[in-house]
């Protein structure tokens, strides 16, 4: 039997800098049904740079994890229509996000648009409401 | 079809009076007019809550006996949510703060409580989304993108509309412009006057403008066109009313030295006339500070103690949260969604109480829930939108619940 190299080969991580956003799709879809597919669709998603997935390897749709000193959630990775600037990912407000917000808040203030992460290439699906709440 | 009924959006913060809602035996049958969160808020939830205690379902009347009990045991409770509520509700839950001594606090605490406290303590000028309408000639949306958090901005008051100053409208009497880290929806319509800053750049980039403004060579760590900022300089001192609309973006870049604001309006204002409303989210997030402060002189996290109210970061949701409270009510909000998680899960080991029209992630873990009538559908009253402006909201179906102001009053009943 061939041995499968490629699964004990680490996917690179590298860093990003992640700023949350509002998003009317997404609110209008959670408003109305916090717990539906289309909620989960846009709000587990990461907005990338076209030519930072690039050199990341990040095929447009393929599934990311995002990892910080709080937390680590698997969401999709979606290119930007347009230039976006080095380093940078855009995630709209809502509990994958907030999974890996620091808890370091000395001004009442949780640092959502300064998010520092990692991210790499996941083959694991997205991460469920159940697996972020630690239910 | 029956006739339509003019109803008061409360989707968000800029409370649009002119949403025409058709009503069919009690139920919402079509509506024109409201953007796609006006929606969502009229059609409403799916998955309405129901009274729990222990995530079984109980009388309501159980359930708000539970919720007084855990309140009365707790030593520290905390309320905190208040921002989808009417006034008349934060005002109860203001009072039942005091009577339980607990902390209360709300979303403006992470959002834009510190800019509706440079408003209200008069260090930033502001004005009403009227004035916008009918005078505006420089629209400045900074770390702001209301295309995509309040979809009816541009075309109700900011940038779309004729004014009475600007009859000619966008096309030749307003020019918009748009600081922000990406180019997003909102900056794509200020052509030609995007300006791409790094994050956290803002602070730097106002003080380059400052710069620009008194004629001295803006000056930036980053890479940015100079000869840019003061032909941005030159629009702005040429404005006859200008109007900054203060997003998140701007907010939480600039906190830790916030009176920049303040500096920036004064040199502003030296050359011209700029106002500044902050792009509160929730309908009556600011109603929720004006509220507070008519109480104890403060807009939010205040703790109720033997000495009287007290206000200080210790007493903010995230602080209590982490270090201090002991039981919490949640009114209209669901912090296990919105707070990072690695406070809120805290939320699944204490005593929590959630009021709510619906059934959310904060639902889920909650020891007791009591369902709600949603504001300004099924339960009437005021609230204060971004600008400050008080507004009259009506319901305009019969609901089958209490109000959140009359669960909040019965718990308070109890607890007496």
């Amino acid at each position: 039997m061939a041995l499968d190299v490629g699964k004990f080969i680490k996917a690179p991580e590298y860093d990003i800098k992640i700023i949350t956003h509002r998003d009317v799709f997404q609110a209008s879809a959670c408003e109305e049904d916090r717990f539906s597919d289309e909620c989960l669709e846009l709000s587990a998603l990461i907005v990338l740079d076209a030519a930072e997935m690039k050199r990341m390897s990040i095929q447009d749709g393929a599934n990311v994890r995002l990892t910080s000193k709080w937390g680590s959630v698997v969401v999709r990775a979606r290119a930007s229509p347009r230039e976006e600037q080095k380093g940078l990912g855009f995630m709209v407000n809502g509990p994958w996000v907030n999974a890996f917000v620091s808890d370091e808040t000395p001004d009442g203030i949780p640092a959502f648009k300064d998010i520092e992460a990692k991210i790499t290439i996941s083959k694991d699906g997205i991460t469920g409401i159940d697996e972020l709440l630690l239910l | 079809m029956t006739e339509p009924i003019t109803w008061t959006c409360t989707g968000c913060a800029l409370l649009c009076e002119d949403i025409q809602v058709f009503i069919k035996d009690n139920r919402v049958e079509k509506v024109e007019h409201a953007c796609l969160k006006g929606k969502a808020r009229v059609y409403g939830c799916k998955h309405t809550a129901i009274s729990t205690v222990d995530q079984k379902e109980v009388d309501v009347n159980n359930a708000i006996s539970q919720a007084a009990k855990i309140l009365e045991r707790a030593k520290n409770p905390l309320l905190y949510g208040w921002s989808n509520s009417t006034s008349e509700a934060q005002v109860a839950g203001i009072e039942l703060a005091q009577t339980l001594g607990a902390c209360i606090d709300s979303t403006s605490s992470f959002c834009q409580g510190i800019t509706i406290s440079e408003i209200m303590n008069k260090n930033v000028p502001s004005c009403t989304l009227e004035d916008v309408k009918e005078k505006a000639d420089v629209i400045i949306y900074w770390g702001a993108d209301p295309m995509s958090s309040h979809p009816r901005h541009l075309s109700k008051y900011s940038y779309f509309p004729r004014g009475e100053l600007r009859q000619r409208g966008y096309e030749e009497d307003r020019t918009a412009i748009c600081i922000d880290v990406t180019e997003s929806r909102t900056a794509k319509i200020c052509k030609g006057l995007f300006f791409s800053i790094p994050p956290g750049g803002d602070a730097e980039f106002m003080r380059a403008l400052m710069d620009g403004l008194a004629g001295r060579v803006p000056k930036l760590s980053y890479d940015f066109d100079v000869k840019r900022i003061l032909e941005l300089a030159a629009v702005l001192k040429k404005a006859e009313f200008g109007v900054i609309f203060a997003g998140l973006g701007l907010v939480y870049s600039i906190k830790e030295e916030f009176d920049l604001i303040s500096k920036f309006m004064d040199t502003l204002n030296r050359f011209s006339n700029f106002f500044l409303i902050p792009m509160a989210g929730h309908f009556n997030m600011r109603g929720f500070n004006h509220n507070l402060h008519d109480e104890t002189g403060f807009i939010h996290r205040v703790g109720f103690t033997k000495n009287g109210p007290v206000s200080g970061v210790e007493y903010s949701v995230l602080e209590q949260l982490k270090h201090g409270t002991d039981a919490v009510m949640v009114v209209g909000s669901d912090p296990l969604a919105s707070l990072p998680l690695s406070i809120s899960r805290r939320l699944k080991d204490i005593p929590l109480i959630l009021v709510d029209p619906c059934s959310n992630l904060t639902s889920r873990v909650a020891d007791v829930t009591i369902p709600c009538g949603v504001s300004g559908i099924e339960v009437g009253g005021t609230a204060i939108r971004m600008d400050g402006r008080k507004m009259d909201i009506f319901p305009i179906v019969e609901g089958d619940g209490l109000s959140d102001e009359i669960v909040v009053r019965r718990i308070m009943e109890e607890v007496s």
